[in-house]
């Protein structure tokens, strides 16, 4: 079990608040993401679940019972640091077994658990090593390795991929996405990368200045983002925004849409304007569209190859009914 | 949360024993500072016992400042210290860029100059008064002789001779003496502390930058220039340190001063402490708390200085 | 290799050649220690026994009849080693405390430490001799390792602090997260990791209560009396005895010397507070 919820919780370093009273529930068995820009407050969030902060005020639970005074060593959690935080006087081996050890399990049952974990993360032969001998990407494997032997309510995961190259970023990701499938065990994931927070959560908590700005299923936030910060971060490119003419045009103060609901079209599209950039990715054609008269840069992509280049005009054809439509306030208009 | 409190709670065997140790004492010595109070008197048994009744205001410390030696001692105090200071900076960058660069046998010319760090002051202090610096049996002695009995067999010597009978004999220095013991502590702790100097400017050179460093020669930097205005600058920080540790060490210098004059003359704040409290404890006392005001103003000067980069 | 370019070999030799005459003249006078203590007493003062005579192992062998030199040996040993113990002991738990949960005053209780060191002992002499004389503590072991503890106390705290910060934050709370408790941090993690640290540290802190030559001499007659005091009340022998001063000195200093220069890289970089790397 590895209901955490969250009740009122706030946390002020000194006269600072940077997270305001917040409720959030995090369901056994969900693989929660919490993403948002760096310093949102998304890793204090996550310190606060794991006891390494107090709080400042409000709750914390975790299978219901308040676990708010509860250590950080007592609450049942695992958590994965983003520099790894492995041992550097140990093996290994003696990583992994540390929290056994600390929890008093037998040689038998850790010798056990090491191996299991070590199969499965790869790192069978590189026990008896110490962590200065590992390459980033063993490292992070151990430093899981060690989260995972204790067999905790909950994986709390601190941006744990941010230290890696891209490559291994890609390849880790999927590996903890296969480990939830597998283990169906709570995990908190937290990154500043949107596309880690779509491609592995069941739910992403959206985070800026402290403040949750939308709960929900990556697909939610991608197709009903609740405001301009979520519609802007959620995406990749980011969505287009328009204002103006073009907006009170349906009736709103903003209107945004993304770069793939813009279809290039020979001729006749309802905008024009002029390429500026084009990236020919092969699979796609991103445009940076200049001149339209309705915001400085339109990004656009285009399945396939799209022979337009620099300075070439383009004609574009925006899909109406995928456009998000925002009031004065920055909110979704339904 | 009780398991975050614990280590809090740990700070404080540290400072509280620190607490007592800095305020009773202190306190105590505050006390004796406003009243009469001496080991031995017969004509008035009664001072001789730490009591109210004594009282004296701020008697004991009229009777310090009027005394022509607590002037001297303050003057002797800073006179020692700031030469110690002035000295082992100097020579400390100046021996600490000559051995920063490998040369054959590096590793113990840096052993051999360490060495006098880790002599006991004690030591340090018979050593050079007795067997270095004594008129007639030191080296001094002995040298100064050798070179009075070349001269005067010179005399002697024919052709040459007219000349060297112009030549004076030499004469030794004594360094017990008022005027020079103070010299003769400046010496013996300059040689003590400039290794320390040395080794820290040595490892703060190490840290310099060598592309910086060959950036400003591709710009026509002469090699003093690079130490002017590369060397120099890094080496600000430990500088800072180098004073700051000293001064620790140096306000309270006693053994030496101690062994060198027994206070003839040369006496600093510490020693003054002592020679008062000989008999006189309140102006010992009194004494002593001028050397805390003048200490508590060297301390804010320098940890205010070197406070900030210590803790980055 | 623009610099080495620059150099030239008259250059590179000179400087040398000066490097290696600066260190033997501040080892001579250590040297010049040594040398006599070799020399017996009358040939000492003799100049034309200078460097050459017949090396004599007498003072050596007479320093217990001369200066009863094992006694106060023996009481530097035990209250340098035990000073150093009960620093640690207190030590590391504040500079554990004050690296890994620091506060606001975190600071300033640093600083201030700092300071007390910083006061001049000579100012609290008398109180202390009253005090330790009212107590029956004055002349015993335990108010010299009590004493001693508590003036290197701020730099031992310094010390170890400078060394517990470089440790990072998370190791100490991925243990909090694998389950250790305070101690198990500071046993399982933090000394194992500060290992070198901690070395360095106890082993200045040993070296300077060896040397320390203030409160040894005054709070001590016979019992406690310490290596400093043997030599300070020795101090002036008017060049008599320099043969046997010169070893019972040289006898203080070189175990302390010698273990000076196994260490010297490590305690450099603890006395620099870490400001300097």
């Amino acid at each position: 079990m590895g209901r955490i919820q969250l009740e009122k919780v706030s946390k002020s370093f000194g006269d600072v608040e940077v997270i305001p009273p917040l409720d959030l529930t995090i369901e056994d068995g969900e693989f929660a993401v919490f993403v948002g820009p760096s310093g949102c407050g998304k890793s204090t969030l996550l310190r606060l679940i794991a006891g390494l902060e107090d709080t400042t005020s409000g709750k914390v639970l975790i299978d219901d019972a308040d676990v708010t005074q509860v250590s950080p060593s007592k609450r049942g959690l695992s958590m994965v640091f983003q520099t790894y935080a492995l041992y550097p006087h140990m093996t290994v081996r003696k990583n992994i077994a540390f929290p056994m050890r600390m929890a008093g399990l037998s040689e038998d049952e850790q010798e056990k658990r090491i191996m299991a974990a070590a199969e499965s993360l790869n790192l069978t032969d590189y026990l008896d090593r110490k962590p200065g001998q590992l390459s980033g990407g063993q490292r992070q494997r151990v430093a899981i390795g060690r989260a995972i032997v204790r067999d905790p309510k909950a994986f709390l995961f601190d941006e744990p991929l941010s230290n890696l190259d891209a490559a291994l970023r890609v390849g880790m990701r999927i590996e903890i996405t296969e480990m939830h499938a597998r283990m169906k065990t709570t995990m908190i994931y937290v990154t500043h990368d949107q596309v880690e927070a779509m491609t592995m959560a069941d739910k992403i908590v959206v985070l800026q200045a402290g403040v949750i700005e939308q709960v929900g299923s990556p697909l939610e936030l991608y197709s009903a983002p609740k405001n301009l910060f979520v519609a802007g971060f959620i995406g990749s490119p980011k969505m287009n925004f328009i204002e103006g003419d073009e907006a009170s045009k349906h009736n709103a103060k903003t209107v945004g849409i993304r770069p793939e609901h813009i279809d290039v079209v020979e001729s006749g599209g309802a905008w024009t304007g002029t390429v500026g950039v084009a990236e020919h990715l092969g699979s796609d054609t991103f445009f940076h569209v200049h001149d339209t008269g309705l915001a400085e840069t339109l990004t656009v992509r285009a399945l396939g190859n799209v022979a337009l280049n620099h300075g070439d005009t383009i004609s574009l054809s925006p899909r109406v009914n995928e456009m998000h439509r925002f009031d004065d306030q920055g909110l979704r208009i339904a | 949360m009780s398991d975050r409190r614990l280590p809090r709670l740990l700070q404080s065997p540290a400072v509280i024993l620190l607490l007592i140790w800095m305020l009773i004492p202190l306190g105590m010595t505050l006390y004796f500072s406003f009243i009469r109070y001496v080991l031995n008197s017969l004509r008035r048994p009664e001072w001789t016992k730490p009591a109210l009744s004594n009282w004296r205001g701020f008697g004991n410390y009229e009777f310090v400042l009027e005394n022509k030696d607590f002037l001297l001692a303050i003057q002797n105090s800073l006179f020692i210290v700031c030469s110690i200071l002035f000295l082992t900076v100097i020579l400390g960058v100046l021996i600490a860029v000559l051995i920063n660069k490998a040369f054959p046998g590096r590793g113990i010319v840096r052993v051999l100059l360490i060495s006098p760090f880790f002599v006991m002051p004690a030591v340090n202090a018979v050593l050079w008064i007795n067997m270095i610096l004594d008129p007639v049996l030191g080296l001094q002695g002995l040298a100064v002789a050798g070179i009075n009995d070349l001269i005067s067999s010179l005399q002697n010597a024919p052709v040459v001779g007219w000349f060297f009978s112009l030549w004076p004999q030499f004469e030794p220095i004594s360094f017990r003496a008022t005027q020079t013991s103070a010299i003769a502590v400046i010496m013996m702790v300059t040689w003590q502390w400039t290794p320390f100097a040395v080794l820290i400017f040595m490892t703060s050179l190490q840290s310099e930058d060598q592309q910086q460093k060959e950036a400003a020669i591709l710009d026509g930097a002469g090699a003093w220039s690079q130490f002017r205005f590369l060397t120099l600058p890094h080496l600000a920080r430990p500088i800072a340190i180098v004073v700051m540790i000293q001064a620790i060490f140096h306000l309270s210098l006693y053994a030496e001063i101690e062994i060198v004059s027994r206070g003839n003359g040369n006496k600093n704040l510490p020693y003054l402490i002592g020679e008062f409290a000989n008999n006189n404890i309140g102006a010992a006392s009194a004494t002593g708390i001028f050397a805390v005001i003048l200490a508590n103003i060297v301390a804010i000067f320098l940890l205010r200085m070197i406070g900030k980069t210590l803790m980055e | 290799m623009a610099i080495v370019a620059q150099s030239s070999k008259y250059g590179r030799v000179s400087r040398a050649t000066l490097a290696w005459v600066v260190g033997l003249l501040f080892f001579f006078p250590i040297f010049w220690m040594v040398l006599t203590s070799f020399k017996t007493d009358a040939d000492a003062v003799k100049p034309e026994y200078l460097l050459f005579f017949q090396p004599t192992l007498e003072n050596y062998l007479n320093m217990t009849e001369n200066y009863d030199y094992w006694r106060f040996a023996r009481n530097s040993v035990i209250t340098a080693v035990f000073a150093t113990i009960f620093a640690l002991a207190v030590g590391i738990p504040c500079a554990y405390a004050m690296a890994f949960n620091p506060s606001r005053a975190t600071k300033d209780v640093l600083m201030w430490m700092l300071s007390t060191k910083m006061l001049p002992a000579a100012a609290v002499l008398y109180p202390m001799t009253f005090l330790t004389k009212s107590m029956g503590l004055f002349d015993t072991h335990f108010l010299i390792i009590v004493v001693l503890m508590l003036i290197n106390l701020p730099i031992v705290i310094w010390m170890l602090f400078t060394y517990f910060k470089e440790i990072p934050k998370e190791i100490i709370e991925a243990g909090q997260m694998d389950g250790v408790n305070t101690w198990g941090e500071i046993r399982e993690i933090l000394i194992p990791l500060a290992w070198g640290g901690i070395a360095s540290t106890a082993l200045l802190c040993f070296i300077f209560c060896w040397n320390e030559a203030y409160w040894t001499v005054r709070l001590t007659t016979t019992e406690a009396a310490t290596l400093s005091k043997l030599i300070e009340g020795n101090r002036a022998p008017e060049g008599l005895f320099f043969g046997r001063l010169s070893a019972v000195s040289t006898a203080a200093v070189g175990p302390i010397v010698v273990l000076g220069w196994f260490c010297q890289k490590q305690l450099v970089q603890g006395l620099t507070f870490g400001a300097v790397k």
